[in-house]
């Protein structure tokens, strides 16, 4: 079956003007099997991309800010230049076509809606440009406001709508085009929590109703999850492959990586041991297969760990010196005797403060050379 | 100062600048009016519309405001058309793009009108145009190009690409987002560029005198040549039939602005 989308070998320039905004983004050179061919003005910020898309699916595209996940997607919509790669649709070679030809509906990050023309005016605009008689157009695009539950405000002005209210109709518009390929910039960034959940689940409607291969960049990965069926990142200028969120979770590709999903503890320690390698750390002792020897990171969850009575067998004591409390879990700072310290997540339900002891088994980590 | 002084102050200030504004077009109106007002009499023997008359009878008059109409519609609409364009393009430039342009056309608007007119004149004496209506109408471009370069530069530096981009991806053509997007979008700035690209034609003398070299006929001209040879009332005449189009043009651009969405704030 042919992929929805399909990029290869893509190289993403940002343009010098933005330099700023990645201000403090390294620009590694890895290796590249192309050559890379920065044009004046330019500078080559993504590496070598490679994605898929199957019709229907959806690709989360996680990433720090100004890490390139837009310029990505806008070079793909035909929105800014690109010097080398290949984006197909459909199996469509559509590299050098424009904007216009390509079947792919780009959607920024806050709603751009034509503010002379009314909510019905907008979403009918793909369908009159490609020559559908208004009759027809105004009636398929009150079908997409009613799938999307806007349908009261078909008569309003843009700038009569709320920030939920644009999202939807902005959506009903891309729907209307029947885009091959949907591209979401970063859409729910910026928006309230009552907001946020409302146009979260526009976009899952959008993305039963279309049938499009969707591509959504974010930075969070609640966000990613919500919405998507694999989840790439962006890492060290290039992408990971794409995973379903369990894999993902389960086995983060590298530790920039982990550290972009936010949900893990790191905890530093040594690999050691003749056979099944073993890492050490302030807490104790776990089974670490497959990791190499030297210093290391282990990337936990909260739920992985388990906390103990002081002194239980084969565990170090260790003291409470902070908690913070988060949203879903708390953060506890931990000291040994030696005065070594690290910090772990735990679970909502823990009830040590600081001052007490305890002991702490970690059931399960993904361990990643420290440099 | 006490509350209650405040708004006297305020309303004769007010009044103060009304009379300063309207005293001149009253006078002007009065005088073209006027019969028989010769000093030191405070008030005319009469009132008549001879010189309004006069001055539409005379077939040169009446060529002088042709060649006005003719001049201030053609640089308008050249120079908007021209203008638009450059002040996009310079807008979406580099910012030394930018400022070159907009350096070009400013001095295009603030050179002294006199040096403006010597250096037009010996060019387009060059090209053998002097004398002409079309060498006129190209010195007039000149300040006229200058003033909309800088408003469109300033209209597109605020213009929001994203629209253009999103039509483009909804499959928009080039041609369909200028004529559904950008255009009815641009309608404001366009209208006020048209009249103002009218006004800077319709007012200028020093250009058209030099450049003209007294061949070229235009309104402004004439009633310059009417005050040196005393004809008072058709001279208030014609400064008052300069002032209607003017007046037509602003009243255009502002019904323009209000049914216009604001899209560049």
């Amino acid at each position: 079956m042919t992929a929805a989308l399909e990029v290869r070998q893509l190289n993403v320039l940002f343009e010098l003007s933005a330099e700023a905004a990645f201000a403090g983004v390294p620009v590694t050179r890895i290796s590249s099997s192309t050559p890379l061919d920065e044009p004046p003005g330019f500078r080559v910020g993504l590496i070598d991309v490679n994605l898929t898309v199957a019709a229907g699916d959806c690709l989360a595209i996680l990433g720090a800010s100004g890490s390139g996940k837009s310029s990505l997607l806008r070079t793909i919509a035909g929105l800014q230049a690109m010097r080398t790669g290949t984006v197909r649709v459909k199996g469509r070679d559509v590299t050098t076509r424009p904007a216009e030809q390509r079947s792919i509906v780009y959607l920024h990050q806050e709603p751009v809606l034509f503010p002379h023309l009314s909510v019905l005016e907008n979403v009918a605009f793909p369908l009159r440009i490609r020559g559908v008689s208004k009759d027809e157009a105004y009636r398929r695009a009150v079908d997409r406001l009613m799938t999307l539950q806007v349908g009261s405000v078909m008569g309003n002005a843009p700038d009569a709508l709320s920030g939920g209210q644009r999202h939807r109709v902005a959506l009903a518009r891309a729907l209307c085009a029947e885009p091959d390929v949907l591209l979401l910039d970063e859409p729910l960034a910026s928006l309230d929590p009552a907001v946020l959940s409302d146009v979260r689940a526009a976009l899952q409607v959008a993305r039963t109703v279309s049938g499009a291969a969707m591509v959504l960049v974010t930075h969070d990965l609640d966000d990613a999850l919500a919405i998507a069926s694999h989840i790439s990142a962006v890492s060290w200028c290039s992408l990971t492959e794409a995973l379903t969120p369990d894999d993902l979770l389960r086995t983060p590709p590298d530790l920039e990586t982990a550290r972009l999903l936010g949900v893990y503890a790191e905890v530093s320690g040594v690999v050691s041991g003749v056979g099944e390698p073993v890492f050490t750390w302030i807490g104790g002792q776990l089974q670490a297969p497959g990791a190499a020897h030297g210093a290391a990171v282990a990337c936990v969850r909260s739920h992985e760990t388990a906390l103990l009575a002081p002194g239980t067998a084969g565990m170090e004591v260790l003291s409470v010196v902070g908690r913070t409390e988060r949203a879903h879990e708390i953060l506890l700072e931990l000291r040994n005797t030696a005065g070594e310290t690290a910090v772990v997540r735990v679970g909502h339900d823990v009830a040590v403060r600081p001052g007490e002891s305890m002991s702490i088994s970690i059931r399960h980590a993904r361990f990643f050379q420290s440099h | 100062m006490t509350p209650r002084r405040m708004p006297i102050a305020r309303s004769l200030l007010l009044l103060a600048l009304t009379v300063f504004a309207l005293a001149p077009l009253a006078i002007l109106i009065a005088t073209s009016f006027a019969r028989g007002w010769f000093y030191p009499a405070a008030v005319p023997a009469g009132f008549d519309g001879g010189a309004w008359h006069d001055l539409f009878a005379d077939a040169a008059h009446r060529g002088a405001l042709l060649n006005s109409l003719l001049l201030g519609i053609a640089t308008a609409l050249t120079a908007t058309a021209c203008a638009l364009p450059l002040g996009r393009a310079a807008a979406a430039g580099a910012r030394p793009v930018r400022r070159a342009v907009a350096l070009l056309a400013f001095a295009a608007v603030a050179l002294p009108p006199v040096v403006l007119g010597v250096g037009l004149q010996l060019t387009v004496l060059s090209l053998g145009l002097g004398g002409t209506l079309f060498g006129v109408f190209l010195s007039h471009l000149v300040p006229a190009l200058g003033y909309l370069t800088l408003v469109f530069l300033g209209v597109f530096t605020r213009w929001d690409t994203r629209l253009e981009e999103a039509a483009a991806t909804l499959g928009a053509t080039a041609s369909m987002r200028w004529r559904i997007v950008l255009l009815p979008l641009l309608r404001r700035p366009i209208t006020e560029a048209l009249a103002l690209g009218f006004l800077v034609s319709w007012a200028q003398v020093a250009l058209t005198l030099l450049v003209g070299g007294g061949a070229v006929r235009t309104l402004p001209l004439d009633v310059l040549a009417m005050l040196q040879s005393g004809q008072d009332q058709r001279a208030a005449a014609g400064a008052l039939a300069l002032t209607i189009p003017a007046l037509i043009v602003l009243g255009a651009s502002r019904i323009a602005a209000r049914n216009t969405a604001a899209v560049v704030a």
